[in-house]
C-alpha cells in the first residue's frame, strides 16, 4: 500500500472526510467489536457489514475497486490461518476468519482514506493513546517518504551498474547491502532530526496545532452508525 | 565598543570515535555582520556552528548575546540563534507546514494563537502563503528550504546560522533565496562552499582547515589565498568536450 495514495484519498471533502477524527475512530472501534463478536454462521449479518462499508466508500468518493483490491493485502495472512482452521475440521470458522479480517482491513483503509494522518493521530491522542506511540507513528509516516525515496535512488544506482547478466546471488547480496546502508542512513537521519529539534528549543514535549472540534454532527454520526451496527448484530 | 553577538574562545571538540573536529577556535560575530564559513569537507565548519547553540558541547567558552553557554542558558540561547540545516528534510519533521513553523514558538512557550500568527507571518516573509496546510513532503526543494527558514524566523532570532543553504536548489530557487536572505536584518553565519553566495551576502569570511580557524578576511581575500575559486580554470575547461578522454 503506497502511503501517497492514502494521503491523496484523505484530502477529499465528503461528509465522511468532514467528521471529527475521534468520531470516526470510535465508530471504527464499535464496528471492529461488533464484527469480531458476530457468529461465523451469520452470513446475512456479515453481508450487511459489507454493504455498509461499500456504501461508506462510495459516499466518501473513494475508488471502490482500488480500496477492495488493496485490502487484499491481508489475505495471505488470514488465508494461512484459515487454512489451518480448515484442516483442523472447522471450515465455517475458516471462512469467517478470512471474511472478518478482510472486512476489518477495508474498514481501517476507509478510516485512513477519509482522515488525513495528522488529524487521525491528533484524534488518537485526544482519545488517550500514549503520546509516545503517536509520535512514533507520526515520524514513521513523515520519514517513510524520505526513506522510500532513498531506497528508490539506491535501487536505481544498483540497476545502472547491474550489467547485462543478472545473477540472482549477487543481486541478493547487493539488496542486503543496500538494506544495511539504508538502515545506517536512517540512523544518521534520526540524529540529524534530533539536532534540528533541539536547535528549535525542543525539550521533550510536542505541541500540535489542531483546531478540530467534536461537534453535535460528529456525536450524531457516532450514535447513528453505532446503533445501526449494534441492531444488525444483536437486533 | 560594540558588544559581540557571538564570542568563542579556545574551543576544542572531539567526537566519540576520537576524531578531533575543532582545535582552539576563536571567533567573534558582531551585530549586523554576515560571515561566510569556508573550508573543505570535514574541516569542522558544521561542527563549529552546532557548538553555538549547544547541540554539540566542546571545551572552551562560548558567549551568545552576552549569555555564557551553560545548561541554564540553553533555552534562551536557542531562541537567539536560528539554525537552518543543510538537509531540509531533517528540519521539517511535523505533519504540516504550519505545525512545523509553529514548532519553535510553541517550544518558546508562546500561546497557540500567537504561535500560529507568528508562523503565518514567517511564512509570508519567506514568500510562502499557499502551503500552510500542505505536508512537507509535497514541497519542492526550494519551498522546503524556505519553510525551514520560516521555521527559524518564527522564533525571531537575533542570529541566523545557515548550513549550505543553496544545496539541492536550482538556479532560480537559489536566486530567490539569496534575495530573501539579503533582506533579513539578522546577523548571519553562512557555512558554504559556494563562493558566489558568500561574496553576495557576506561582509567577512573565515577559513577552516583541519578543525582550526586559520584565516579571516574579506571573501575575496580568503578565496584567493586558499584557491577557493574557479577563476583560474579557463572557460574551455569548464565546457563539456566530446573529445575529452578520462
Amino acid at each position: 500500500m503506497h502511503h501517497v495514495l492514502l494521503d491523496r484519498w484523505s484530502q477529499g471533502a465528503s461528509p465522511l472526510h468532514r467528521r471529527d477524527a475521534r468520531a470516526k475512530i470510535l465508530t471504527l472501534l464499535v464496528f471492529l467489536v461488533v464484527l469480531a463478536t458476530t457468529p461465523a454462521n451469520a452470513v446475512a449479518v456479515l453481508m450487511t457489514y459489507a454493504g455498509l462499508l461499500t456504501a461508506a466508500i462510495l459516499i466518501a468518493g473513494l475508488p471502490l475497486g482500488s480500496v477492495l483490491l488493496r485490502a487484499m493485502a491481508v489475505l495471505p495472512f488470514s488465508l494461512t490461518f484459515g487454512l489451518i482452521s480448515w484442516l483442523a475440521g472447522e471450515p465455517l470458522r475458516a471462512l469467517a476468519l478470512v471474511e472478518k479480517s478482510y472486512l476489518s482491513t477495508v474498514a481501517v483503509l476507509l478510516l485512513a482514506g477519509v482522515t488525513p494522518l495528522p488529524l487521525l493521530l491528533g484524534g488518537l491522542e485526544k482519545l488517550g493513546t500514549p503520546r509516545l506511540l503517536v509520535l512514533v507513528a507520526q515520524f514513521l509516516y513523515r520519514y517513510l517518504f524520505v526513506l522510500s525515496e532513498q531506497a528508490q535512488h539506491m535501487r536505481l544506482a544498483a540497476s545502472c551498474r547491474e550489467g547485462a547478466g543478472r545473477r540472482r546471488r549477487s543481486n541478493y547480496r547487493a539488496a542486503t547491502g543496500a538494506l544495511a546502508v539504508l538502515f545506517a542512513r536512517s540512523y544518521e537521519r534520526a540524529e540529524g532530526i534530533h539536532r534540528a529539534m533541539l536547535a528549535r528549543g525542543f525539550t521533550g514535549r510536542f505541541s500540535l496545532l489542531h483546531a478540530s472540534r467534536f461537534g453535535a454532527g460528529d456525536g450524531a454520526f457516532l450514535l447513528i452508525i453505532s446503533t445501526f451496527l449494534i441492531l444488525v448484530r444483536w437486533g | 565598543m560594540t558588544t559581540p553577538l557571538i564570542e568563542v574562545r579556545d574551543l576544542h571538540f572531539q567526537y566519540e570515535d576520537g576524531t578531533r573536529a575543532l582545535e582552539g577556535v576563536n571567533f567573534t560575530l558582531y551585530p549586523g555582520e554576515t560571515v561566510a564559513l569556508l573550508g573543505a569537507n570535514g574541516s569542522g565548519k558544521t561542527t563549529f556552528v552546532l557548538q553555538l547553540n549547544g547541540v554539540l558541547r566542546g571545551q572552551g567558552s562560548i558567549t551568545v548575546c552576552g549569555l555564557p553557554l551553560t545548561n541554564e542558558t540553553l533555552p534562551q540561547i536557542r531562541s537567539k540563534i536560528g539554525m537552518v540545516f543543510q538537509d531540509s528534510d531533517e528540519q521539517l519533521f511535523m505533519p504540516t507546514v504550519l505545525d512545523d513553523v509553529a514548532f519553535g514558538p510553541l517550544n518558546q512557550g508562546v500561546p497557540e494563537e500567537e504561535a500560529i500568527a507568528k508562523a503565518k507571518l514567517a511564512l509570508e516573509r519567506a514568500g510562502l502563503t499557499q502551503v500552510w496546510n500542505k505536508a512537507p513532503y509535497h514541497l519542492s526543494a526550494g519551498e522546503k528550504r524556505r519553510v525551514a527558514l520560516a521555521g527559524v524566523l518564527a522564533m525571531e532570532p537575533e542570529i541566523l546560522v545557515l548550513d549550505e543553504p543553496t544545496t539541492f536548489l536550482d538556479p532560480p530557487a537559489e536566486r530567490n533565496l539569496l534575495h530573501l536572505l539579503a533582506d533579513l536584518p539578522q546577523a548571519k553565519l553562512i557555512v558554504t562552499h559556494n563562493v558566489r553566495l558568500a561574496a553576495s551576502l557576506a561582509s567577512r569570511a573565515v577559513f577552516f582547515e583541519k578543525g582550526k580557524l586559520v584565516a579571516s578576511g574579506t571573501v575575496d581575500e580568503i578565496a584567493r589565498r586558499f584557491d577557493w575559486t574557479y577563476a583560474d580554470l579557463p572557460p574551455a575547461d569548464l565546457r563539456y568536450s566530446a573529445h575529452r578522454r578520462f
